[in-house]
Parts: structure tokens; sequence; C-alpha cells
């Protein structure tokens, strides 16, 4: 056989050996990612329960992001209506700046942009935090000990994630909804109560519940893509990087992709 | 441990403010579908709802004093509109009441305007139903703009047609505006008509001075002067 015809047949092989190896890491990661995800519920429900960590995550979650989460909140509504206002007052159509921001901040903004928030904030701290604690064979130390290290770190953590997410986009879109007030308020005259009567004139339970579901899914996901990427984490200490990394892009990723499978569902099941 | 129930205490401050943001929405959400308060029932049947949808508001003088429960058909004429209203406003609405389906704004919602009814007629009561005023739907006012227009396009026609008629110097208008034979027959029959009026005066003048019609001519004279007189 030739030289140059060699040198192909060696390289289309490398090239399939890449796919077949590529693949079937996923397959394998999606595999694990799934035992992890149902030993999530199990330890969940199964006592003993670490009341305390739980709390401190929480803490850490809800309090420790709740600045960032408002000020991102309060500029994302003031920023929606000064962009809106000139489109709608071309119709003579201002007086629907409230209604129109309340519903797009109650239903789709305020749970994405906080999810996304806290994708980045608490994803990569759960997933950096996680991993060096596998570097430094702490979570192996637990094992060894006898404590149950996947109820301590990954059930407290994910849930704490879960629950407080929703709580944090409540303030998000209250913030919005100031921000917005604000904004109405820089070209025009428009009283703090005729305000959010207008805004609340076209929300309904069909808005804010699916909103909040929503939102409690967005945290599941951050909090055990993060734990899955931080718990399962190797190479040292580089794998610290690539797991506080991987949780921010899987999850920030999952977030989008369950947004519109939940309008989908959402739809469906409304009309 | 001391730092750990102050994070203890600042989570439960967050939780609570947090719940009672969610609370307070709830409840304001919840008011303006009218869930809180207390409701009663009426209906209306519409021969075309124009649009109206479950959850439109209803209007009373203006107010908004309910919504729209359900919209069910009846037949292929008829649509039955289930109303929730304020109980507090139920002593304002009358049983000869009636519902005409009107837009809230250039562009706004499809809402439910109810008319009082008469001052001496009897408060309505629940599951009453009330009458229905046909509203001028935007299609009527489409389907009258086509008649107009389609009129329109006819008198034009004609008018063209007129209009080449007289440029052509067909019928009677068209010649004297353009046949100039026409024009100078005219004005020949004006000058015909100049010349007979002044021959016409010449024969009166010479009727006043004869000895026969005198007397005449001096007796309308006097009667003329005395008129004056």
């Amino acid at each position: 056989m030739p030289k140059s015809k060699v040198s192909i047949y060696s390289s289309y092989q490398k090239l399939t050996e890449g796919i077949i190896h590529r693949s079937r890491s996923i397959l394998i990661g999606l595999a694990d990612f799934s035992m992890f995800f149902i030993r999530y519920f199990k330890e969940l429900i199964r006592p003993p329960y670490e009341i305390n960590e739980f709390v401190k995550q929480s803490y850490l979650i809800g309090n420790q992001s709740l600045a960032l989460v408002g000020i991102t909140g309060f500029i994302m509504g003031l920023v929606l209506t000064i962009q809106t206002r000139p489109t709608l007052a071309e119709f003579g159509a201002e007086s629907w700046l409230p209604a129109m921001i309340s519903v797009s901040i109650v239903r789709e903004i305020g749970p994405v942009i906080t999810a996304l928030i806290c994708a980045g904030k608490v994803g990569s701290g759960i997933g950096a935090e996680l991993a060096s604690m596998r570097v430094t064979e702490q979570i192996d130390a637990m094992e060894v000990s006898g404590s149950n290290p996947f109820k301590f770190i990954v059930v407290s953590r994910t849930t704490a994630a879960m629950l407080m997410l929703p709580l944090l986009t409540i303030y998000s879109d209250a913030i919005s909804m100031f921000g917005s007030f604000v904004g109405v308020n820089i070209k025009g005259d428009v009283n703090f109560r005729l305000f959010f009567s207008q805004a609340f004139a076209q929300l309904s339970f069909t808005d804010l519940i699916p909103a909040l579901i929503k939102t409690t899914l967005f945290g599941l996901v951050i909090g055990l893509i993060s734990c899955y990427k931080g718990y399962y984490s190797d190479k040292g200490t580089e794998g610290v990087g690539q797991a506080a990394n991987a949780s921010v892009v899987i999850s920030s990723l999952l977030i989008f992709i369950i947004d519109i499978l939940a309008v989908q569902v959402s739809n469906f099941i409304i009309d | 441990m001391e730092k750990e129930s102050i994070n203890k205490i600042k989570l439960g401050i967050f939780l609570v403010i947090g719940l009672s943001i969610l609370g307070t929405g709830t409840y304001f959400i919840g008011e303006s579908n009218q869930l809180f308060s207390s409701t009663f029932r009426i209906h209306s049947v519409f021969k075309d709802i124009n649009g109206l949808q479950v959850g439109n508001s209803i209007r009373f003088a203006g107010m908004t004093i309910g919504s729209i429960e359900s919209i069910n058909m009846l037949s292929d004429t008829s649509v039955q509109v289930d109303m929730v209203i304020d109980t507090d406003k139920m002593q304002f609405i009358k049983k000869d009441a009636t519902a005409i389906i009107g837009s809230d704004g250039l562009m706004g919602n499809k809402i439910l305007n109810i008319n009082p009814g008469s001052i001496s007629g009897k408060i309505i009561e629940e599951e009453d139903f009330i009458g229905t005023i046909i509203p001028v739907s935007f299609d009527n006012i489409i389907q009258q703009l086509s008649k107009t227009s389609e009129n329109a396009a006819l008198i034009t026609g004609d008018l063209a047609m007129i209009s080449g008629n007289i440029k052509n110097g067909k019928g009677t208008i068209g010649k004297l505006f353009m046949d100039s034979v026409f024009a100078e027959n005219i004005n020949g029959t004006i000058v015909n008509v100049k010349d007979g009026a002044e021959s016409f005066t010449q024969n009166m003048n010479a009727a006043k001075k004869s000895i026969f019609l005198r007397g005449l001519f001096k007796k309308k004279t006097r009667a003329e002067d005395k008129k004056k007189k």
C-alpha cells in the first residue's frame, strides 16, 4: 500500500476511534448522571435529614445571592421599561407599559435571568467546592468514616438551590417591578398605586404558577449539575476549574432547554 | 455558633419577606380576578360575541365590576356568556339592564359593558338573564364601506362617460362646448333676438304715440302714480 494511502487510512481510523470514544464517554456520563439523579431523590426522602447543613446552604444560596439578584432585577425592569416606552408611545399606548412589563417579568425574564445569575454564582461555587473536596480527599474521608457524604453534600445543596431559587425569583420580580415603576416615572408621572393596579390587572395565576414551578426546576438543575460535576471531579487541581466551568455552562444550557419545554407544557395545559 | 444563629435569623427574615411578597402578589392577582370577593352570576345570550374571551372585564358605568366566567355555544346563532359580578354592585343593576360588547380602547381587549336599565326597574337576581344589544362590528362597517365604494365606482363611471360625450361633442351640452357651427348658430340667433327686441321697442314707442292707444297708456301711467302715492 502506498505511503499516502496509509496515512489517510490511519487518520480515518483515529477519527472513528475518537468519535466512538467521545460517544461512549457521553453515554457513560448520561448513565452516571441518571444514577446520581435517582440517588438524590432516594437520599432526599430517606432519614436522617441534614437540616443544619440544608439551612446553611439555603443561607449561602438565598441570602448571599440576594444583592446580585436584586441589582440585576432592578436594572432589568428599568431598562426594559425605557426600551419599550418609545414603541408603545408611537401607538399612544404608554398606559400599557405596566401590564406589559409585569407579564414579561413574571412569566419569563425574572425566572430565566435569576436562574442564569444563580447558575453563575451558585453553580460555579458548588462545582468548585465539591471538586476541591474530592481532590483533597475529604469526600473519601467522609465515606471511610461511615457518614453519608452524598446526603450531607449533594442533597443539602441541591434541595437548598431548588427551594431558594423560586424565592429569589419572587424578590427579583418585585424589585424589577419597582425598577419599571422608576423607569415609567423618568419620562412620565404615574402614581405608585395606579402603576401596580395596572400591573396586576393583566397578571393571572396562569402566569405566576408555571413561573414558580419552572424556577424550582431551574434550581434542581443548577444544584444537581454542579454537585455532579464537583462530586465526580478528577484530574487534580485542574479538575476544580473544569468542574466550576462545566457546572455553569451545562446548567445555563439546561435552563434554556427546560424553559422552552416549560413554556410548551404550560401553554398546552392552560389552553 | 453565634454566627450560625445570626445566619439562621437572616435566612428566616429572607424567607418571611419573600413569602410576604408572594402572598401580597397572590392577593392582588386574586383580587383582580375576583377570587377573594363575594360574587353573583348572571347570563346573557348573544348572536355574535365578537371575539370576547373568558376572563375579559365587565364594565358598569365605566367601573370594572366583574369578569367573564365562561362562554358556551347554544346553537349556530346563539352564544351564552356567563358573568361573575361583585355582589355589592348587584343593587345598581336592574332586570331590564342590557349588555353590549365593546373594546378597551382602539387596540385593547374586548370588554362587556352593562347598561344599568330603568330607575324604577326591579333589581337583578342571581342566575338572571339580561338582554343584549348587537354591537356594530368592524366587519359590518367594512361591508357598508364596500357597498358605498361600489356605488361610488358606478357614479364615477357614469361621470366619466358623460365627460367623454361632452369632449366628443355628443349631445346638446357637448355640441354647446365643442361644436363651432352650433356656437355660430347660437351667436346668430342671439344677434337676431337682439335685432327683434330693438324693432319691438321701436314699434311700442310708435304705438304709445298713436291716437288709438295714447289714452290707454296715459291711464296706465296715472294708475302707477297713484300707487306710488
